[in-house]
């Protein structure tokens, strides 16, 4: 008999709660439309435009006031070739004729592991742009996100000793309504940033009709640095 | 698409977590294991008395997590910046949820070491402001020892779960992780409690509790060889990454710290010790000794070597 009481009080009180949680349920709805006007900040690095000269490196360099030997982003030089075996392109074995590059810096990953791993809330999103920072008065300095970053895009920034990264120059040119150094500095078109949740934006037709290849899309960590590879088949 | 681009090259040179890191995991290791036994065998056998082992257990687990935070704080690149983890928290972060579950472990192993220490410190007329503490503390004793008890599984298995967050590197990112650091967190941490309690606390050697240890020490080492073992199956059988992992195991450096230091010294040791040699050697103090260093520098050479191979072997 009790029994049957208590099950009958549990099932009212599942009707009473699914009154209440339902609705708080359909919030989660709005939300989510409300995220889809919130602005996803991409950028593209195109393989077939960028040359190495490295101003984006320097241009970055000046525009965050990094320490010398320091970088947010580097400039990987890929040869195509094996080393110690003849080139496929032009049968020598020291050459330079495949020159491609590679840009190498925070992938600005929407599942970021650098911010879910890191103890304090330093490493975190900024709420209103959704790009990963820092909140250097936070960062204890334990070197955590350095470790979870599966792209190894993470350094300590030794004049502050906390761990810095790529966040797309937010505190500094995105601040002031301008594009991050790098891409303001590109002669060559090679770096395109912008908003893909904006359906005018220049990125997001671009992003439209070209291929355009994730890092190490294996982590499921949906990084938001898109590139463009050579796609040249053969000799 | 996929793999028609590449990155090889790093922002951060080297490995994120060093030497200090591996001897932190290992000091907590100590820390918890040598509680998780001293507890365990004091409910299991309903004593009330502050034994040899319980002294010696109190004392190691203080000590060693005492010493562990030294060794956390000096490897943050500022230590002055540590308060910043006390202060902020992040509940996503599995280092935070250990912050916590620190914060009660090491004052509730000070509370243990008072407990176990009663007559000593009644006997040092310094010590005598302790005393009233002890007094106000002895009520909720049991209690203590219970939380204790949980917190102290918790640190040995927080140690693995702390680095197994770690998704670049196919040899530290195991489910089995914790369960690894747990069962050689107890093997060492009972080695180490079973040898301060003949040496400093003048334990038998042969007592009942010494022989319960001396028994479950087999079943742990066997716990332990058997998920090294599956991880390493894991890694040999898994995809490109994880089997270029399991290099960790055939070449280099740290498949020689593997080999000599995790299987030679930490499990053929005590094997051979025990069973290898006559009934008389086998029985003495110094094969009871050598054995218990042996499991302790084996477990320090395990941390090793999952910290430092694994973060070289890297997706």
């Amino acid at each position: 008999m009790s029994e049957n009481i208590e099950r009958r009080r549990f099932l009212k009180g599942m009707g009473a709660a699914s009154l209440i949680l339902g609705p708080m349920g359909c919030t989660s709805v709005e939300d989510d439309s409300k995220n889809a006007n919130k602005p996803h900040y991409v950028m593209v690095f195109d393989q077939n435009k960028c040359v190495g000269c490295g101003e984006c490196k320097e241009a970055c360099n000046v525009a965050n006031n990094l320490p010398d030997g320091k970088s947010k982003l580097l400039m990987e030089h890929q040869s195509g070739g094996v080393e110690g075996l003849a080139c496929p392109h032009c049968g020598k074995e020291k050459c330079n004729c495949e020159r491609k590059f590679v840009r190498v810096s925070c992938q600005q990953c929407k599942n970021a592991p650098c911010v879910s791993v890191c103890p304090t809330g330093a490493a975190h999103k900024d709420p209103e742009t959704g790009i990963v920072t820092m909140d250097a008065s936070k960062c204890a300095g334990c070197k955590y996100c350095i470790g979870a970053c599966p792209y190894n895009a993470r350094f300590i920034n030794e004049e502050t000793d906390v761990a810095d990264n790529c966040d797309f120059c937010l505190n500094t040119k995105l601040a002031k309504g301008e594009l991050p150094a790098c891409v303001q500095q590109c002669k060559y078109d090679a770096l395109i940033f912008g908003d893909a949740n904006d359906p005018t934006s220049y990125v997001n037709k671009l992003l439209a009709v070209k291929d355009s290849v994730r890092m190490k899309p294996q982590f499921g960590t949906e990084p938001s640095l898109r590139y463009i590879p050579v796609v040249k088949l053969g000799v | 698409m996929d793999g028609s681009m590449e990155f090889t090259m790093g922002l951060s040179e080297g490995v994120a977590w060093p030497w200090p890191i591996a001897v932190y995991l290992f000091l907590a290791g100590i820390s918890g294991g040598s509680l998780v036994v001293a507890l365990a065998i004091r409910f299991f056998k309903g004593q009330t008395a502050n034994t040899p082992l319980y002294k010696a257990a109190s004392l190691i687990s203080f000590v060693t997590i005492a010493l562990g935070m030294l060794c956390l704080v000096l490897d943050l690149t500022n230590p002055l910046f540590f308060w910043r983890i006390l202060v902020f928290y992040n509940f996503t972060s599995v280092m935070s949820v250990g912050v916590i579950a620190l914060c009660v472990y090491i004052p509730l192993t000070a509370v243990l070491c008072l407990y176990a220490f009663e007559d000593e410190i009644k006997s040092i007329p310094a010590l005598s402001i302790l005393l009233p503490i002890i007094n106000m503390l002895k009520p909720v004793r049991k209690p203590c020892e219970v939380t204790a008890l949980i917190l102290a599984a918790a640190v040995c298995a927080y140690t693995g779960f702390l680095i197994s967050a770690l998704i670049r590197f196919p040899l530290i990112n195991t489910a089995v992780l914790p369960a690894l650091f747990i069962a050689s967190g107890v093997s060492a941490g009972a080695a180490a409690s079973k040898m301060l309690s003949v040496f400093l606390f003048k334990e038998d050697m042969h007592s009942s509790e010494l022989k319960i240890l001396h028994g479950a020490e087999w079943p742990i080492m066997i716990a332990e060889i058997l998920f090294i073992c599956m991880i390493a199956m894991s890694l040999a059988t898994g995809n490109a990454g994880a089997q270029s992992a399991f290099e960790a195991f055939t070449s280099g450096v740290w498949a020689n710290l593997f080999w000599i230091g995790v299987v030679g010294v930490g499990f053929l040791g005590p094997i051979l010790l025990n069973f290898a040699t006559g009934k008389t050697f086998s029985h003495s103090a110094k094969a009871f000794y050598l054995s218990g260093v042996c499991a302790i520098s084996g477990m320090m050479c395990l941390r090793l070597f999952i910290l430092y191979a694994g973060q070289t072997y890297a997706i």
